[in-house]
């Protein structure tokens, strides 16, 4: 909160004083919530590595920016160093803090209406298609590859972790800037596994056997969970990696295909491995009831996102701390580890002025650079620092990896391991219908979950309403 | 003369209270009048956001395509099981605690106070309350219950049967209070000397009640039904917290159907006209009721 009241703060001098002014507004602000982190922030803002990038930061001066994104920690460490983004470039920033639940409505209304009331927002990789075929948004090369703007050597974008960069690009041409992203890996009980001499699966089959012999709901331990509420970022967050460790192929012939048999042979084992070995609460679960029952000791093993790890760490919470293990997915039949590829990233609005979208510019590469990527992360002085940086070298810094390896045993390594090896650009379909997409292949998983139908017979039904999606709407 | 002074007099009244009566209907023009008529023309039309290439008029394309949605039909039969059930559980529970409580000569307003308690609660808190705290099977308080009375674990909100039965559970446990509330507030205000006219003439209880009670507060149970099936009706929040429409499409009622339509496909147009549908039943729904009241 404390935040949104120093962007708010009244712009009423425009000339060189503003700048205090508006420092000074952060620092009464920040006293009189009792934040002193922020005041140590707003008086020692060290701009030198920054002013190391041989472009004019200060080329967009007096313009003003709304950015959109939503409450969670690492847009938080974020918003409290911004003051040093406006005192670098002299460009305003303001906020607008949207729930995950409908930041992607908000973006399209605006992108549609072209208002350009968001200069950027936090953007859900799925939706370049849907924005790039409506022309919402601009190719970034355009920025990237224009000395003005950019220094190469000094911002180095393909210092940024690949599969994030190629997410957030459509036809070879970057649309997003990466910021913060996440992996699915495996999260085990290293405990439980030792005393039974379990190592972590290597393959789906060996991940169901390690299910089935940690499974005793007699004592209230289950073997497994994976997300199983219904929805786009839900189970089918989940399913494409098992679709593509199968060997499934989203697109055939140009059209998008859900019902082959390898669609049908991966949900079934979702099924088959879920009704088995997870409790039956599942089947209504998303990630963070299954991290609560992860950190209440009554799982085995969980694949979900690496970020969970600051919610299985907190000692409020937590009974399981120092016994958590991490590992990369287990290879499919076809010999693939297919983890996620989702990162917030920013774009920038087609709508804006030519200023206004060198001020964007100007702000996506600050917060994507890497020395903002070091003072939001373990440099950051509030509590939480946050794990998911953007840049290959952060993720082998000494200094990362010490701060981050009190996540659990191999939370770096598993991690970087699933970033380098098993991103891949095609885990989900990326079609500008996407989001009907999403939102009927959810419904048909999960109901066939429940065992409303089979799992062969869910998938048709999916394969008819997308067809329908494809062809008229 | 007087009769002129008098007009000019009624005259000033009326644009006196013209003003004031003005500034609350254009807000209420803007906030309901304008999104209802932008809604219906709205579902004119093929207006998807994930394609808006495709966007034009579409006449009644919208409500042709529903004929033959089967999810459709499945939502609006949900609905109407939905709201049948938890209005008759409500008033049906409603009345019978507000019978049993009217006889309580201390203690009425505590538990009057207690009974608010769930009205009071945000519905999306209601939901989420009783998804994760009460229905969770192995680690809710329903399950325990269950377990311990030796009818095992049902997963009440991952079985598409269950789930159903669950979330009238879950509004019927949010709304009965209302219900009560309003009943018990109408038996305190009848008057005894009926109930005496009809004990010297040897009424007994359930005929006091079938004879007298039941009809003096018909007018009172009317309006609840009214209310409580305009509300049923048009339940979101609580389901939505609490379910999502699933598992699969097994609570998916209308509304729930309308809002994935529309704001999770992005099918904007299509979104709209189902919401026009459950916007016409709840008003023969009401037309039907208000009809039942004027009658006698």
């Amino acid at each position: 909160m404390k935040d949104d009241r120093r962007t708010s703060h009244p712009q009423s001098t425009i000339n060189s004083g503003r700048r205090r002014a508006l420092k000074q507004g952060a620092v009464l602000g920040a006293a009189a919530i009792g934040a002193p982190w922020v005041m140590r922030h707003a008086h020692a803002a060290d701009l030198g590595a920054y002013q190391q990038s041989k472009i004019n930061w200060r080329q967009a001066e007096g313009q003003s920016i709304t950015v959109a994104v939503i409450p969670a920690s690492y847009f938080q460490n974020l918003i409290s160093i911004t003051p040093e983004f406006e005192a670098l470039t002299g460009i305003k920033v303001r906020y607008d803090k949207v729930p995950p639940g409908q930041i992607r409505q908000k973006a399209i209304l605006d992108l549609t209406s072209k208002t350009g009331t968001y200069a950027t927002h936090a953007a859900d990789p799925m939706y370049y298609p849907l924005y790039v075929s409506n022309k919402w948004i601009d190719p970034l090369d355009r920025y990237l590859n224009d000395d003005k703007l950019t220094d190469p050597k000094w911002f180095d974008y393909d210092d940024i972790i690949k599969g994030w960069r190629e997410a957030d690009s459509l036809n070879g041409k970057p649309y997003g800037m990466p910021y913060d992203g996440e992996v699915t890996v495996q999260v085990y009980r290293k405990d439980l596994y030792d005393v039974k001499g379990l190592k972590p699966a290597d393959t789906l089959e060996d991940f169901v056997k390690n299910a089935a012999a940690i499974n005793d709901p007699g004592h209230r331990i289950w073997g497994c969970a994976l997300r199983g509420f219904a929805g786009a970022g839900q189970n089918m967050y989940i399913y494409p990696s098992i679709f593509r460790e199968f060997g499934g192929d989203w697109m055939s012939g140009g059209q998008v295909q859900v019902n082959g048999p390898k669609a049908v042979e991966a949900l079934d084992w979702y099924i088959s491995v879920l009704s088995k070995y997870a409790p039956s609460a599942v089947r209504n679960w998303n990630w963070p009831d299954i991290a609560d029952a992860f950190s209440q000791g009554t799982l085995g093993v969980y694949i979900d996102a690496n970020s969970s790890a600051t919610v299985l760490n907190n000692p409020a919470k937590s009974k399981v701390i120092g016994k958590i293990g991490y590992a990369r997915w287990p290879k499919g039949p076809s010999g693939k580890r297919v983890t996620s590829i989702w990162n917030w990233g920013f774009p920038i609005n087609g709508a804006l002025s030519e200023k206004a979208k060198r001020a964007t510019w100007l702000f996506i590469t600050w917060a994507a650079s890497l020395e903002t990527q070091v003072r939001t992360s373990w440099k950051f002085s509030g509590s939480t620092k946050r794990p998911g940086v953007n840049r290959t070298s952060l993720w082998r810094n000494p200094d990362f990896t010490k701060v981050m390896s009190k996540n659990g045993y191999h939370f770096v390594e598993a991690s970087l391991e699933s970033l380098e090896h098993d991103t891949d650009v095609d885990w989900r379909p990326r079609v500008p219908q996407w989001p009907a997409i999403g939102d009927i292949m959810a419904t048909e998983i999960q109901a066939a979950l429940v065992g409303q139908k089979q799992a062969k017979q869910a998938l048709d039904e999916a394969q008819t309403r997308i067809n329908g999606v494809m062809k008229k709407s | 003369m007087m009769a002129q002074a008098q007009v000019s007099l009624a005259g000033r009244e009326r644009r006196f209270a013209l003003t004031l009566f003005l500034p609350a209907f254009v807000v209420l023009l803007i906030t309901t009048t304008f999104p209802i008529v932008y809604l219906i023309w709205n579902s004119f039309f093929r207006l998807n956001l994930s394609m808006p290439w495709r966007s034009g008029f579409a006449g009644f394309g919208n409500y042709v395509r529903m004929a033959g949605d089967a999810r459709f039909w499945h939502s609006l039969e949900l609905t109407a099981i939905y709201t049948v059930c938890t209005v008759t559980l409500q008033v049906l529970l409603g009345l019978g605690l507000a019978l049993l409580v009217t006889r309580i000569r201390k203690g009425q307003a505590l538990l009057r106070v207690v009974s608010i308690l769930p009205i009071v609660l945000a519905p999306v808190v209601v939901g989420l309350f009783w998804r994760t705290l009460v229905l969770s099977p192995d680690f809710g308080v329903a399950d325990f219950a269950t377990a311990a009375l030796g009818f095992g674990h049902p997963n009440w909100l991952g079985d598409p049967g269950l789930a159903l039965i669950a979330v009238i559970a879950i509004h019927t446990w949010q709304w009965t209070p209302f219900v009560f509330m309003v009943l018990l507030a109408s038996l305190a205000s009848l008057p005894p000397d009926v109930y005496e006219a009809a004990r010297i003439d040897r009424a007994n209880a359930w005929q006091r009640f079938w004879h007298i009670t039941l009809p003096l507060i018909r007018p009172a149970i009317v309006i609840v039904v009214i209310l409580r099936m305009t509300i049923a009706l048009s339940a979101f929040a609580a389901l939505f917290a609490a379910t999502g429409g699933g598992p699969g499409t097994a609570t998916e009622i209308l509304n729930l159907y309308a809002y994935r339509m529309s704001f999770n496909e992005l099918s904007l147009g299509y979104g709209s006209a189902l919401a026009v549908v459950l916007l016409v039943i709840t008003l023969i729904v009401s037309f039907l009721m208000f009809s039942l009241r004027r009658q006698r």
